[in-house]
């Protein structure tokens, strides 16, 4: 076979790995307190692809940090925060690290 | 009445950051632990298991110690607690809980021990300045019949969040039947909470003090 086109394949095979979000960040309505934010926290790092969560009230956002080549679909995330007893209004891939994201929102790093 | 209850709230509130509400469920494989010390007239502590955010079940103690009579009434029950429907708005989060249980009641104006019916309500709305519910709970016997209706609105001074302590200024207007206490009795309270943490303390127009703790966990 030629090179190239193994060589293809293989680019091909690693860009969905490459381009995978690195975090998930959902709007939710019904975020007021800190008892929302600890049930929904405890909800999130249940998941196997979890690395970390982080939720600001203020800014009605709940960021998971996703594990390396990992991913949890939109209807399970959807499924774990109505069954917490909130409404999720957006979801929203990226890039941005959690890192970046605490830091924008003026948390401490745990 | 044993002094415990105020000890322990007491104790408490040196542990914890001293505290915008109860809720009978917290959130959703969540243990919620309520101790509240009434002024005197009341104290009554309860645990709570919610399997779904939706409902829990658990049990409590509470005990009743007139203003006006010699009556004394302690009562040991199970409950089970609903969340009847929450609106999830963008910036507020407003419910309505149901409860309803049985138990076992001994007292000084009764011999014995009663079997006992609980029932109440809440309604509560809160965004992240401000507060209100409204609370109604019975605890009724063949000897006995009382209600407790609490109304509490509340103002916080910033807008917490994750992470942050919420402090809250709360006024509480409170009514009990059966001769409990006559009268309104009105309380004025400091609430803050962080994490799974929240503790109130205040006065009453009497001067008494009112506490109530609650941990989620």
């Amino acid at each position: 076979m030629n090179p190239h086109r193994i060589l293809l394949a293989v680019l091909l095979l690693l860009v969905p790995v490459m381009v995978r979000a690195a975090t998930i960040q959902m709007h939710v309505n019904g975020l007021v307190c800190a008892f929302c934010a600890q049930g929904i926290e405890k909800k999130l790092r249940k998941f196997p692809a979890t690395a970390d969560v982080v939720v600001s009230l203020g800014q009605h956002l709940v960021a998971v940090a996703l594990k390396d080549g990992e991913d949890i679909p939109d209807p399970e995330l959807r499924k774990a925060l109505t069954n917490a007893g909130y409404t999720v209004t957006a979801i929203e891939r990226s890039d941005t690290s959690i890192e970046a994201i605490r830091s924008r929102l003026g948390q401490p790093k745990p | 009445m044993t002094r415990w209850p105020e000890i322990l709230v007491g104790a408490l509130a040196l542990i914890a950051p001293v505290c915008a509400f109860t809720k009978p469920i917290a959130f959703a494989n969540g243990t919620t632990v309520m101790l509240e010390y009434g002024a005197g007239t009341m104290w009554e502590a309860q645990i709570f298991y919610a399997p779904q955010y939706n409902y829990s079940v658990g049990g409590g103690h509470v005990e009743f110690d007139s203003d006006t009579t010699l009556e004394t009434v302690r009562v040991t029950y199970a409950r089970f607690n609903y969340l009847l429907h929450r609106w999830n708005l963008e910036s507020a989060q407003a419910n309505v809980f149901v409860w309803g249980g049985a138990g076992a009641a001994t007292g000084n104006s009764f011999s014995g021990t009663e079997l006992t019916g609980n029932a109440g309500a809440q309604a509560d709305y809160e965004t992240r300045r401000i507060y209100a519910s409204l609370k109604a709970d019975l605890q009724k016997a063949n000897s006995f019949s009382i209600r407790v209706d609490t109304l509490q609105l509340g103002i916080a001074p910033y807008k917490h969040d994750y992470n942050q302590i919420a402090t809250w200024f709360v006024v509480q207007a409170r009514q009990y039947t059966d001769d409990i206490h006559h009268g309104t009795e009105l309380a004025a309270l400091v609430r803050l909470f962080k994490g799974g943490a929240w503790i109130e303390a205040g006065i009453t127009n009497g001067g008494r003090l009112q506490a109530m703790a609650m941990f989620n966990f």
